[in-house]
C-alpha cells in the first residue's frame, strides 16, 4: 500500500520521520497546555467551592456577618442536645441569659434567702473599718512578725556560716561552697517575698541588685550587713503595704453595697472576682475577722455552684466572626501603596524617557530599576522593617506598609510607564513644541494623557502584586489580630497613618499558622475567596478606566 | 496672470550665514548660506540625507532637542536677530516661526482643541477670542467649510487631507510669521496634495514659507525659489525657473532629470 501511494504521488505523507516528530511534538504541547488549563480550573473550583461555605448561609444568601464583623474565637457548644456554633459575643451572651434565669429561680428558693443573708452579715462584719488604735497596733505587730520571721532566717544562715564544716554534710556539699549555698537561699527567700508582696517587687529587684555582690561573696560580717539593711526596708516599705491593704478594704465594701442594693447574677459575679482578689492579701490573716472568710467563701461557692450553668464549649481560635478589619486594611494598603507607587514611579519614568541623557548613569539607574525587581519580597519587608519602622520610628503601622509595598512595585510602575511614554509618538511631541510649548507643558499636555493607559496597564499590574504580597507587610505594617477598624478610636488624625491594620493575605497566614480543624479550613478558603474577588474588583476598576482612555485617546 | 515681480526683491526673513551643523562628529551641513525672502515659497530639494530637513529645524531650534547635535559655525539671523544668541527665547521663536511635520500628526482631540492648543498653551482664557481664533485659522487653512459641523469630533475621524490642513491650522493659530513644512504632502493621496498645494499658494500672500519636499514638480509648482543640497552642501540656489530650466550646476541638472536621487 504504502510503496504504491509512494510511486503514485510523491508529496504523499506518512512515511516520514518529520511528520511524526510533527505530530509527537504537537500532541504534547496540547497535553501540557490542558493539563494548565485543568490545574487552573481546579484551583478555582476549589477556592470557590469550599470558600462559598463561608460567603454564603445555607440559603444562598451572602453572609454578611462575614463580611462586616471582627474575627472571634468560635464556641461550638452542645445544649439541650443542640449543637450551635457562637463567636465570642454571642457565646457570652447566651452563657449570661442562662444564668440569669437560673438566678431567677434561685430566688424563689428559702435556702438562697437565708444564705444570701448569712454572706451580707458576714461580710459587713469582715470588712468593717477598724479604728485607728487597733489599726496601729496591726499594723506594728504585722512588722514585728515579719521581723522576727526573717531574723530566724537570717540567724540560722548565719550559723551555717559559722560551723559551715560542721553543716557541710547535711547538704551534701563541702565547706567551701557552704557561702554560696547560703547566698542563694537569701536569693530565693527574696524571691518569695516578692511573690507575697507584689507591691514591694521594685524595691526588692532593686534591693537585690544593689546587694548582689554581696550576697554571691557571703562573709559573716557581709550577711549582718544584709539582714540590717533588710530589716530597714521592711520598716520603710510595709506600711505601703498596709496601707494599700486597707484602701482595697474600703474599696471592696463600696461593692459590696452595690450587691446588697441589687442581687443579680451580673453583679454576684463581680463581687465574687473582686472577694477572690482581695482574699489574695497575706495581710488578711493578720487580722481578727479572718475566720469569718471561711464561712463567706463557703457561701460564695454555694451561691455559684446553684445558679452558674456551665456551658462546656470546644474553642476555635480566629474561627468565628468575620473579616472586616482585613478587608479594609487590604483596600487602604492597596491604595495608599498604589498611589505612592504611581507617584513615584511616574515622576521617574518621565525623567528616564524625557529629560535624562543617555550616558553610564541613566544605565546605571536603569540597571538597578531591573534588579529592584528581582529582590524577594520578604527582603523588602525586611528592608521597610529597618527603615521604616526601626529607623524613622514608624512602628509597625499603614504608612510603613505603604512605602515598603510601593517600593516593591516601583519596578513594574516605572518599567511599564517609561514604555508606555516611549510609545507616544513623536510627532505629538514635536509639533507640541513647534507650536511654543516649554518641555513641560508638552509633557503634561501631549504626553502624559496619551501615556495614561499604559500607566494605569502598570497599576493594574501593581494592585494585584501589592495586594497578594504578605512578606512585605508581615513585619512593617500587619496585625494578626485587631478587631478596631483604622478610622476608630483616633485621637489625632495623623495616628491614622501610624498604626497596624489586619489584611487579607496575612490573615490568611495567621489562621493557616494555627492548629488546624474543619472550622479554620473554612474560614481559610472564605477569606481566599473574598481575597480573590477583592483583588478581582480592584483590578477591573483600574481596567475600565484604562479602556475608557484608551477610547478617547485613540490615534 | 499678474506679472510677477522678481523674486530678489523681496526683504529677507531669514538670512542664513555661513552656518555648519553636525550631530556628534558626523558632519551634515557644511557652511550654508543663503537667504530665504518675505512671502515667498522656498523650497528646499536635494536627495535624502542631504540635510535640507536639518537645514529647516535650524530655523526653530527645534535641532536642539537632539543630543549631541549642535552649531559649529555660522549664524541665522531673522528679522536681522541671531536666534543662537542667549538672549533668545526659543520658547518665544518657535511661537513666531511655526512647522508643519512630514506626518499629519493631529493630537488624539477634538478638531476644535487642536486648532486651540497654542493658544491654550499660551494660557489664552477668553473663549471668545479662541473660537474667533479657531475660526479664522481654519478658514485659512481652507479647512473651516468642511468641518465647521463637526468641530467636537475626534480629529482622527478627518481624512488624511483634511488632517495635514488641521495641522497647519494649529500652526496659524499661534499667528506665527514664518512656517516651516517638512515634507508636507509625502503621506498624500494627488487630490489631497493638489489642495494643500493651493493652500501653501495662498498663504504666501500673509506668510513667508519654507518647505522641504522630495517631489521635485511640487517644487516647479509652488515655490518661488529653489535650492538643491547634495551631501550637506548647498548646491544651487536661484529662482525655481532657473534651477529646472537652465541650471547652473551639474549636479543640479542630474538630479533633475532623475539621474540620481
Amino acid at each position: 500500500m504504502k510503496e504504491q501511494r509512494s510511486q503514485s504521488n510523491r508529496f504523499s505523507s506518512g512515511n516520514n520521520r518529520m511528520v511524526s516528530l510533527e505530530k509527537i511534538v504537537f500532541g504534547i504541547t496540547r497535553i501540557l497546555t490542558y493539563t494548565i488549563l485543568f490545574c487552573a480550573c481546579f484551583i478555582f473550583w476549589d477556592i470557590i467551592s469550599k470558600g462559598s461555605r463561608k460567603l454564603f448561609t445555607d440559603d444562598g444568601f451572602i453572609n454578611w456577618s462575614f463580611l462586616y464583623q471582627s474575627p472571634q474565637t468560635l464556641h461550638v457548644i452542645e445544649h439541650n442536645g443542640e449543637i450551635s456554633k457562637l463567636s465570642s459575643d454571642e457565646y457570652f451572651k447566651f452563657k449570661e441569659e442562662l444564668s440569669d434565669s437560673a438566678w431567677d429561680e434561685l430566688n424563689t428558693r428559702d435556702e438562697f434567702t437565708k444564705v444570701q443573708k448569712r454572706l451580707k452579715a458576714n461580710l459587713v462584719a469582715a470588712t468593717e473599718v477598724t479604728s485607728n488604735e487597733l489599726q496601729k497596733s496591726l499594723l506594728t505587730s504585722f512588722i514585728q512578725d515579719e521581723q522576727t520571721e526573717a531574723t530566724e532566717k537570717f540567724n540560722y544562715w548565719m550559723e551555717l556560716l559559722e560551723n559551715a564544716s560542721s553543716h557541710a554534710p547535711d547538704f551534701q556539699v563541702s565547706s567551701e561552697d557552704i557561702p554560696y549555698l547560703v547566698g542563694r537561699f537569701i536569693l530565693s527567700f527574696l524571691d518569695q517575698t516578692k511573690l507575697k508582696y507584689s507591691l514591694l517587687e521594685t524595691e526588692l529587684s532593686f534591693f537585690q541588685a544593689l546587694h548582689y555582690p554581696k550576697i554571691d561573696h557571703l562573709s559573716s560580717q557581709s550577711i549582718q550587713k544584709i539582714k540590717l539593711a533588710y530589716f530597714n526596708l521592711l520598716e520603710e516599705h510595709l506600711h505601703k503595704i498596709w496601707e494599700a491593704y486597707i484602701a482595697e478594704k474600703k474599696n471592696l465594701k463600696e461593692n459590696i453595697n452595690d450587691f446588697l442594693q441589687s442581687p443579680s447574677s451580673t453583679s454576684f459575679s463581680t463581687l465574687e472576682s473582686q472577694i477572690i482578689a482581695y482574699m489574695e492579701n497575706p495581710l488578711l490573716l493578720k487580722e481578727s475577722s479572718a475566720n469569718l472568710w471561711e464561712a463567706i467563701t463557703a457561701d460564695l461557692q454555694w451561691i455559684g455552684s446553684e445558679h452558674r450553668i456551665e456551658v462546656p464549649s470546644k474553642d476555635y481560635a480566629y474561627s468565628g466572626g468575620g473579616i472586616f478589619p482585613a478587608i479594609a486594611g487590604t483596600i487602604l494598603l492597596v491604595g495608599g501603596a498604589m498611589l505612592i507607587a504611581l507617584v513615584l514611579g511616574v515622576c521617574c519614568a518621565i525623567f528616564l524617557s524625557e529629560y535624562g541623557k543617555s550616558g553610564k548613569f541613566l544605565s546605571l539607574v536603569r540597571l538597578s530599576i531591573l534588579n529592584l525587581a528581582g529582590v524577594p519580597s520578604i527582603i523588602f519587608g525586611l528592608f521597610g522593617m529597618g527603615l521604616f519602622v526601626i529607623f524613622l520610628d514608624w512602628n509597625v503601622s499603614i504608612i510603613a506598609g505603604w512605602f515598603t509595598l510601593a517600593f516593591m512595585v516601583l519596578p513594574i510602575v516605572i518599567t511599564a510607564s517609561e514604555e508606555s511614554l516611549r510609545s507616544i509618538p513623536k510627532g505629538f511631541r514635536e509639533s507640541s513644541l513647534a507650536l511654543g510649548s516649554t518641555k513641560w507643558t508638552m509633557i503634561r499636555t501631549s504626553v502624559l494623557p496619551y501615556a495614561m493607559p499604559g500607566i494605569l496597564t502598570s497599576a493594574i499590574l501593581g494592585v494585584a502584586r501589592v495586594a497578594g504580597e504578605t512578606a512585605p507587610i508581615m513585619f512593617t505594617a500587619a496585625f494578626a489580630m485587631r478587631s478596631e477598624l483604622p478610622w476608630e478610636g483616633l485621637e489625632h488624625w495623623t495616628d491614622f497613618f501610624f498604626q497596624g491594620v489586619m489584611a487579607l493575605p496575612y490573615h490568611i497566614y495567621v489562621i493557616s499558622k494555627i492548629p488546624q480543624n474543619e472550622y479554620t479550613v473554612d474560614m481559610q478558603y472564605g477569606t481566599a475567596l473574598v481575597f480573590l474577588i477583592l483583588v478581582f474588583l480592584l483590578a477591573s476598576l483600574s481596567f475600565i478606566i484604562r479602556s475608557r482612555l484608551r477610547r478617547k485617546f485613540n490615534w | 496672470m499678474i506679472k510677477e515681480k522678481k523674486a530678489f526683491t523681496y526683504p529677507v526673513a531669514i538670512d542664513v550665514k555661513d552656518l555648519s551643523f553636525s550631530y556628534g562628529k558626523t558632519e551634515v551641513l557644511s557652511s550654508i548660506s543663503l537667504q530665504i525672502l518675505q512671502n515667498q515659497v522656498t523650497s528646499f530639494i536635494g536627495p535624502s540625507g542631504c540635510g535640507k530637513s536639518t537645514l529647516l529645524r535650524c530655523f526653530n531650534r527645534m535641532n536642539e532637542l537632539i543630543e549631541h547635535a549642535k552649531i559649529t559655525q555660522g549664524s541665522v539671523l531673522i528679522n536681522e536677530l541671531d536666534i543662537y544668541e542667549k538672549s533668545i527665547d526659543p520658547i518665544e521663536l518657535r511661537k513666531r516661526i511655526g512647522m508643519v511635520f512630514q506626518n499629519s500628526n493631529p493630537f488624539p482631540k477634538t478638531i476644535y482643541q487642536n486648532v486651540a492648543y497654542g493658544l491654550k498653551i499660551q494660557g489664552l482664557k477668553n473663549k471668545r477670542k479662541i473660537d474667533e481664533i479657531v475660526e479664522d485659522s481654519l478658514q485659512k487653512a481652507a479647512l473651516w467649510d468642511e468641518v465647521k459641523d463637526r468641530l467636537n469630533e475626534n480629529a482622527y475621524e478627518l481624512s488624511g487631507g483634511q488632517q495635514q490642513r488641521l495641522c497647519i491650522a494649529r500652526t496659524l493659530a499661534v499667528q506665527p510669521e514664518i512656517i516651516l513644512m517638512d515634507e508636507p504632502c509625502s503621506s498624500l493621496d494627488p487630490v489631497a496634495t493638489a489642495r494643500v498645494e493651493e493652500l501653501i499658494f495662498n498663504l504666501k500672500q500673509e506668510y513667508t514659507i519654507v518647505i522641504v519636499t522630495h517631489n521635485m514638480q511640487q517644487a516647479g509648482r509652488i515655490s518661488d525659489l529653489t535650492a538643491f543640497f547634495y551631501l550637506g552642501k548647498l548646491i544651487e540656489f536661484d529662482e525655481t525657473k532657473k534651477i529646472f530650466i537652465n541650471p547652473k550646476m551639474q549636479q543640479t541638472e542630474d538630479y533633475i532629470s532623475g539621474k540620481f536621487g
